[in-house]
């Protein structure tokens, strides 16, 4: 591990030598020359449209190398940049509807049969019928781990229009997983190219895919659900978050997503737009129950009243996001309006750790109990621009109550994790990919979820998740989804700060550029610029 | 003849007097910056570390001279606490490698022989280096942190002073009044310290003092990238860094440490340069 987390070092050092080596050439570096190709572009074709985007998200990194659905992440960029769809696809609401699909039937517990539509054809040219799609699923299956994880197919059948799906045990979320973007239908007739290109059904279809670059996408001219109004759309990958805000500024990109919070007032006003949307990504502290303080559920209720979440998304993270009171935001169904946890209030904290025992008998301003200081290690990472800010904002509301908070933000968290030198560790998670609340509890809350850092466990808990995985009514799913939201926050075994409010950012004459609930839903067929 | 003498001599002592007060006046500053590091806890208007969200991001202003930053904490108290931490491991930083680089320099250059290749060619090695980019990399494989920082850079640094003191010594070493106090039966240590070190002195302290500047900067370059001071600590490079998305929206957040930065290295490079010019004998005859 430790050679492991040596070599990880070495790597970041070497791009961090390279990076600081770039910045000594050219100013605009990291910004792709867009103006050439443009230019090159618009002499060739006169009255084109052209786009420029610019999103932080594809890279390697980021599990995103390509716009490969079955390769990691890559479905989130096939999807996102209108290359790929998937059979169902997310309302406002993250409700599972019928997309390259447009029916489904549940004939049994295990059994579910899909009408696809007609009149739909990949960029290949080829028409999308049962058959392809099965060959689809059937080649995702086999190489994507997550995906047969969640899917746990038996086997697909196609007949024309129709193809049915038997999962080997019940599957209730089977339509929103199928919604989820490794869901996205490609041609494997026509194959995967190597540098990760597919052929998809969406508005656009890739030229050049270069990874931790970016990609040209050209209009599909046999596009089943109207016709994209932009000849060329250049996506760059600008991973320096005030790099792209100057690149916006300049003109040189038209739209762009993950700008810093900070920069976000600069685009307020005309020409430019923000189109912004609360997702389910959420930003959360999960308690260590291996720590002794923290196995008084006293201590944990302490710590869940002393983060100031409204002053943390309101002034830390400029309005972008929104107080969290459970892993999902109120505009789901069983999201934060269905829920309760403590309020924020320092004195009652206090009185919490005195009843416990904890107080400050030194006069140091920092609790203590038989001698012993109440230190904890937040151990959180940078990656995620508004984790640091949580955890120097709750170091400092922390401070108030008499405890001592010693902040660890280093990309190498994870070594932390394993090695157990924390006590509250800090993330992001998008909570409800699919939009299904089950996923969250299966991987971060129960005895046997891969995420269940912290050791925790509730009887409760897995009585109300063995009901869940039996349940098919979504309404039903629903309200079990709010007990046990209730149950791990009366634990204070989980304290969720806050919810992310993503925006993308417009520049003049763009239209139809609009944030989705869901975080991947971006160029559509309605994006235009004049 | 005797007239020309006169004014000559005149004219050295004018040159003298004007570099005299020039080293008071850097001295004097260089000082009084030094004593605001070492009285930072009681000069600062307000707590540097407590938060007051409601006043986040207030412009420079009566109350908050010059502004708050983020988390509503007073950016004059933060950069008069970040003095503290910037100034002294700067100070420390020159201190140690001054140090160390001399004696490991005096002892190559008194004794050659093998030890003297060895360490000379190991500080080849140092130097071949582009002396940040090393930095970057020794700090970042060491986590980071303000001390692994100045480790870093001091691992960098102190192949110039050993240079400097070994040639100094070569050169001093075969003069008449080393072998002279040799065959009176001075030791080793006793020529060393009597005869050498004030002999090389000169040119060391005044690499020192130029250097004081450099590592400042050095210091504060590894913190903005987030290899030196560790939040919630106060510190000129990491507080630029932390502001610099705001440099369109709130200028002062980045503004008031870079100025010190600007001011104190500046006020250390002009005092080094007094330094040298009073110290070069060829300076003073001119």
């Amino acid at each position: 591990m430790k050679r492991r987390s040596f070599n990880k070092k070495i790597l970041v050092l070497l791009f961090a030598a390279a990076g600081l080596l770039a910045g000594c050439g050219k100013g605009s570096a990291s910004v792709p020359d867009i103006n050439a190709e443009e230019n090159g572009q618009a002499e060739s074709r006169e009255g084109e449209k052209v786009f420029c985007y610019g999103d932080t998200t594809f890279n390697s990194e980021n599990d995103e190398p390509d716009v490969n659905p079955h390769n990691g992440y890559a479905g989130w960029a096939c999807i996102r940049y209108g290359i790929g769809e998937t059979l169902f696809k997310y309302s406002d609401t993250m409700e599972a509807e019928p997309w390259l699909a447009t029916e489904y039937t549940n004939v049994d517990e295990n059994t579910w049969e899909i009408t696809l539509r007609e009149g739909v054809t990949f960029t290949s040219g080829r028409a999308m019928d049962a058959q392809a799609v099965k060959e689809c699923l059937d080649h995702l299956i086999e190489v994507h781990e997550r995906a047969a994880g969640d899917l746990k197919i038996k086997e697909i059948s196609a007949d024309g229009q129709k193809l049915t799906i038997k999962t080997k045990v019940p599957v209730p979320a089977l339509i929103n997983y199928l919604a989820e973007p490794y869901g996205c239908i490609i041609d494997m007739e026509e194959g995967i190219s190597d540098d990760g290109n597919v052929s998809g059904t969406g508005p656009y279809r890739a030229t050049v895919v270069e990874t931790d670059t970016g990609l040209t996408l050209v209009k599909n001219e046999n596009y089943w659900d109207g016709v994209p109004h932009l000849d060329t759309i250049y996506v760059r990958t600008i991973s320096d978050g005030d790099t792209m805000t100057m690149a916006m500024q300049s003109g040189e990109l038209d739209g762009a997503y993950g700008l810093p919070y900070a920069s976000l007032p600069l685009f307020e006003n005309a020409p430019y737009s923000i189109s912004s949307c609360e997702t389910s990504r959420s930003f959360f502290g999960t308690m260590n129950y291996e720590t002794e303080a923290l196995k008084d559920a006293n201590v944990r209720k302490a710590i869940a009243a002393a983060i100031d979440k409204e002053g943390f998304t309101r002034v830390l993270m400029n309005g972008n996001g929104s107080p969290a009171v459970g892993p999902f935001p109120e505009s789901f169904t069983f999201g934060d309006s269905t829920v309760t946890t403590e309020t924020f209030d320092p004195e009652a904290s206090k009185a919490l750790l005195a009843e416990s025992g904890w107080i400050d008998t030194d006069g140091d301003g920092y609790v203590d109990k038989n001698g012993q200081k109440l230190t904890l290690r937040w151990l959180t990472y940078p990656s995620r621009q508004e984790l640091p800010l949580l955890a120097e904002s709750v170091q400092a509301t922390m401070k108030d109550i008499g405890i001592d908070l010693q902040v660890n933000c280093t990309a190498n968290h994870l070594d932390f994790i394993d090695s157990g030198d924390w006590d509250i560790y800090a993330s992001a998670f998008v909570t409800a990919p699919t939009g299904d609340p089950e996923f969250f509890f299966t991987t971060h809350c129960l005895d046997d979820s891969s995420k269940n850092r912290g050791n925790y466990h509730s009887d409760e808990l897995e009585a109300l998740e063995e009901k869940m995985s039996r349940t098919f009514d979504a309404d039903a799913r629903a309200k079990l989804a709010t007990e046990m939201t209730q149950v791990i926050l009366n634990d204070n075994g989980f304290v969720f700060a806050s919810h992310l409010r993503m925006s993308i950012v417009s520049g003049e004459g763009v239209t139809g550029l609009t944030a989705h609930p869901c975080d991947y839903y971006e160029i559509t067929v309605d994006l235009d610029k004049n | 003849m005797k007239e020309k003498w006169g004014a000559g001599m005149r004219t050295r002592k004018k040159v003298k007097n004007y570099m005299a007060l020039k080293l008071i006046i850097f001295g004097t500053l260089a000082a009084a910056v030094i004593l605001m590091a070492v009285f930072a806890p009681y000069l600062t208007p307000f707590d540097p570390y407590e938060q007051d969200l409601g006043n986040a991001l207030l412009p420079p202003g009566r109350v908050h001279f010059l502004g708050t930053d983020r988390y509503g904490r007073d950016m004059l108290s933060r950069v008069i606490m970040g003095s503290q931490t910037t100034i002294f491991s700067a100070l420390f930083l020159v201190s140690v490698v001054t140090v160390i680089g001399s004696v490991l320099g005096i002892i190559c250059g008194y004794c050659g022989g093998r030890g003297d290749s060895f360490l000379m060619r190991l500080s080849d090695i140092f130097l071949a280096f582009p002396g940040m980019v090393f930095a970057i990399a020794a700090a970042s494989v060491m986590n980071g942190g303000i001390w692994n920082a100045v480790a870093a850079l001091a691992c960098i640094s102190w192949p110039k002073y050993a240079r400097i003191a070994r040639s100094q010594v070569m050169s001093v070493k075969n003069q008449p009044y080393i072998a002279a106090a040799r065959l009176s039966g001075s030791g080793f240590w006793k020529i060393i310290g009597k005869h050498v070190v004030p002999n090389i002195a000169g040119p060391v302290v005044v690499t020192a003092v130029l250097d004081i500047g450099t590592m400042m900067m050095e210091i504060a370059g590894l913190s903005f990238l987030g290899l030196g001071a560790t939040p919630p600590t106060a510190e000129w490079g990491s507080m630029m860094s932390n502001g610099r998305s705001m440099l369109q929206t709130s200028p002062w957040v980045i503004l008031a440490p870079g100025a010190a930065i600007f001011l104190t290295v500046m006020i250390f490079n002009l005092m080094g340069d007094t330094v040298r010019d009073f110290l070069d004998p060829r300076q003073r005859k001119r």
